[in-house]
């Protein structure tokens, strides 16, 4: 039977293994901006975001994956940013988002 | 007369390797100079910037006119130093001369003539044994000021001064020796020989008699020898230790008035600007994440000076606010933003080609009219002053053509102030592109770093860019918006973007004035202080931003005003977060002053 397309599809699974993952850089990106440790995840950066208002670029989403290990393709989607500062004006915990730009793209510009 | 002594060697092998090296350096600067700049010298060369240049060298390398303007006793102290020594030289040349005609003289004879010609002048001329007497003193009096302001640098003007390296300290404590050495070996040659002034023939004969010709003897020579180690020492530390600004500072005016510049790509034009750097340390005491955060070793001498010795690392290129108020103080007129900005660039990520990829074929922009109007990133996200902004657009019956209100692309200046300086040009160009496409002829933004961009790195010609505070200026000059005045007191915080950026003090106090009454704050126009949240510091964190703000917002509070205004949506956010409403932009008190 041809399957019928209904317009919409669902996630495949995907799972991060933590245990499984290098979390050297995340480790040392955390100890030069000890401060993403207070990350509540609200997502403000990305809601206000430049770059996120004209392409799918989500800087909580690709911090949220580097701090886990998940380095694939995160220097290429941290390219996106304008390094406005819009982000970091929000941020309701007061990170400095466009320092943590610079950080993840120098320590994982080689990835 | 000969004029060789074996204690002649240290000065002639110091004096020899410093211009060797000095000749050296500035070969290999200049011939790294791209074709265009080495044009702008070889045009600029019969021209009267030429002779401006000599005058400049004069002011600033012998008299130093602008550090008298820092502080007056900090002024002498330089210029006894400098110019005494300097005046110790040619006075010294014309008595060689005075005495022996036209006669060849080595260099060591003219420096060490008081030795050579000991015993064998007959007719000593009072006048030059007066002159260089006075000089000398002058020069000692510049000394006891230098020793007396490591102690005490507060009585000379300035709060901190700079923490030397151990490089500077020892080519510091020769150049300190060189003096009273100098005092002690003319002042023995005096007590032996007769002849000298008030200062070396008095302290000569109190000498002759306390101490007797015996002990005399034996200190004439040893005199000599410490003076001229000293003199070489110093010479030989000059062209590696902040006294190479003593003869960097020259080329360095004759450039700058051939319209050299630095740009935003390092280049050996850079050298002459880091290495005529004296770190004096006046820019230390105007910068505010020393005052207000304790931060000591980032400020532009440090920076200048780790550049220069290739130790510089990333953190202290980055901690910077670009603020500029150093760069209005510095006595030797150092870009000190550029050199910075042109370092972050050489340190920054390698640059991803495809960047920015999904800016083609862009456009959010509405509406039509010859004047564009750019929001920018920071006045979307303070959308009272868009507001504010319609209203008056609307009361002027202006037709606007809004580039961004729907969401636009950043100008790309914080993108530059990152170093990433080629990406930045992809946003330019886009942008360039847009308003083109529009057929503005007029270009308004609220946000003074867009405007700073949009002057100076685009390239809009046919295309006037104003600020809002300049189009609202305009507008009422013109006729074209009715307001009622008199109503409420303002003080103005001046963006460092703004102000010290586009030079652009005027035109909101003119606008100010139009609405009510103006309360200048302490710091005010191109002193004025920085709100902190500065998109060119990507390292101090919250915290320290706040405390540079609260700072800023007590001194403006401090006026008594009821409104606090600015014209920068940064420093509106800034400020608010220490003063919550009391803060306004300048288009929104000027839209709820017009009258209908």
């Amino acid at each position: 039977m041809a399957t019928i397309n209904f317009g919409y599809s669902i996630n495949r699974p995907r799972l991060i293994d933590i245990d499984r993952n290098n979390l050297r850089k995340s480790d040392e990106i955390l100890l030069e901006m000890p401060e993403l440790q207070t990350c509540i995840g609200c997502g403000t950066c990305t809601a206000s975001c430049t770059a996120g208002n004209l392409t799918d670029f989500n800087f909580r989403k690709v911090h949220t994956l580097v701090r886990r290990g998940e380095y694939a393709g995160a220097y290429e989607e941290m390219n996106k940013c304008m390094l406005c500062g819009k982000c970091r004006l929000l941020c309701p915990r007061g990170i400095n988002t466009r320092g943590v730009v610079m950080l993840i793209k120098r320590k994982l510009g080689d990835f | 007369m000969t004029f060789f002594a074996p204690f002649t060697i240290p000065f002639i092998v110091g004096a020899g390797i410093m211009f060797f090296v000095l000749a050296w350096k500035y070969i290999s600067w200049l011939r790294g100079l791209p074709k265009d700049d080495l044009k702008l010298i070889l045009r600029g060369i019969p021209t009267t910037a030429t002779l401006r240049s000599v005058w400049e060298v004069i002011r600033e390398s012998l008299l130093h006119v602008r550090i008298f303007r820092v502080n007056p006793v900090l002024g002498y102290m330089h210029t006894s130093l400098a110019f005494g020594w300097f005046l110790l030289i040619a006075v010294g040349w014309i008595e060689v001369v005075a005495y022996l005609g036209s006669e060849f003289v080595p260099l060591q004879g003219h420096v060490f003539f008081k030795y050579f010609a000991a015993g064998k002048i007959a007719n000593h001329i009072a006048f030059f044994d007066f002159a260089m007497d006075l000089l000398l003193a002058i020069v000692l009096s510049g000394v006891l000021l230098a020793w007396f302001k490591r102690l005490r640098s507060k009585a000379m003007g300035m709060r901190r001064t700079t923490k030397h390296t151990t490089g500077d300290r020892i080519a510091l404590s020769f150049l300190w020796f060189v003096f009273p050495l100098r005092l002690a070996a003319e002042s023995i040659t005096a007590a032996i020989y007769g002849g000298g002034g008030f200062l070396t023939g008095s302290i000569g004969k109190a000498l002759h008699n306390t101490l007797g010709t015996a002990v005399l003897e034996n200190l004439y020579e040893p005199s000599w020898w410490l003076y001229s180690c000293a003199l070489g020492g110093f010479f030989i530390a000059l062209p590696f230790s902040r006294y190479m600004h003593i003869f960097t500072e020259i080329p360095l005016i004759f450039l700058r008035n051939y319209k050299l510049r630095p740009t935003h790509k390092e280049s050996t034009y850079d050298n002459f600007e880091v290495q005529a750097c004296s770190r004096c340390g006046i820019c230390i005491d105007p910068c505010q994440l020393q005052s207000e955060l304790g931060i000591n070793n980032v400020q532009s001498v440090y920076f200048l000076r780790d550049r220069r010795y290739n130790m510089l690392s990333l953190s202290v290129a980055n901690d910077c606010l670009m603020c500029g108020r150093c760069e209005a103080k510095c006595p030797v007129g150092i870009n000190l933003n550029t050199l910075r900005l042109n370092s972050r660039d050489a340190m920054r990520n390698i640059p991803d080609e495809r960047r920015y990829g999904y800016l083609r074929g862009l456009d959010r922009s509405e509406g039509s009219g010859r004047v564009g109007y750019f929001a920018g990133c920071m006045t979307l996200l303070t959308p009272k002053t868009l507001n504010a902004m319609e209203r008056i657009f609307e009361s002027a019956g202006e037709e606007v053509w809004w580039a961004d209100r729907n969401g636009g692309v950043c100008c790309g200046r914080p993108l530059k102030l990152s170093g990433e300086t080629d990406s930045a040009h992809k946003m330019m160009a886009y942008n360039t592109e847009l308003f083109r496409k529009h057929g503005i002829t007029t270009l308004v933004t609220s946000c003074p770093i867009c405007l700073r961009v949009f002057r100076e790195d685009y390239d809009l010609d046919g295309i006037e860019v104003l600020h809002h505070s300049e189009y609202i200026a305009r507008l009422i000059n013109e006729g074209r918006l009715r307001l009622s005045g008199g109503k409420g007191t303002f003080t103005y915080h001046d963006p460092c973007e703004l102000g010290r950026g586009c030079g652009i003090y005027d035109a909101p106090r003119e606008v100010i004035e139009a609405v009510g009454t103006l309360m200048e704050a302490e710091h005010n126009r191109r002193d004025s202080l920085c709100c902190g949240s500065s998109l060119a510091n990507t390292v101090i964190n919250d915290s320290q931003q706040l405390k540079i703000a609260a700072s800023l917002t007590a001194e403006l509070d401090a006026t008594g005003a009821e409104t606090i205004v600015t014209s920068c949506p940064l420093c509106k956010r800034a400020i608010a977060r220490c003063a919550a409403d009391r803060v306004r932009d300048l288009s929104e008190i000027v839209a709820d002053a017009i009258t209908k």
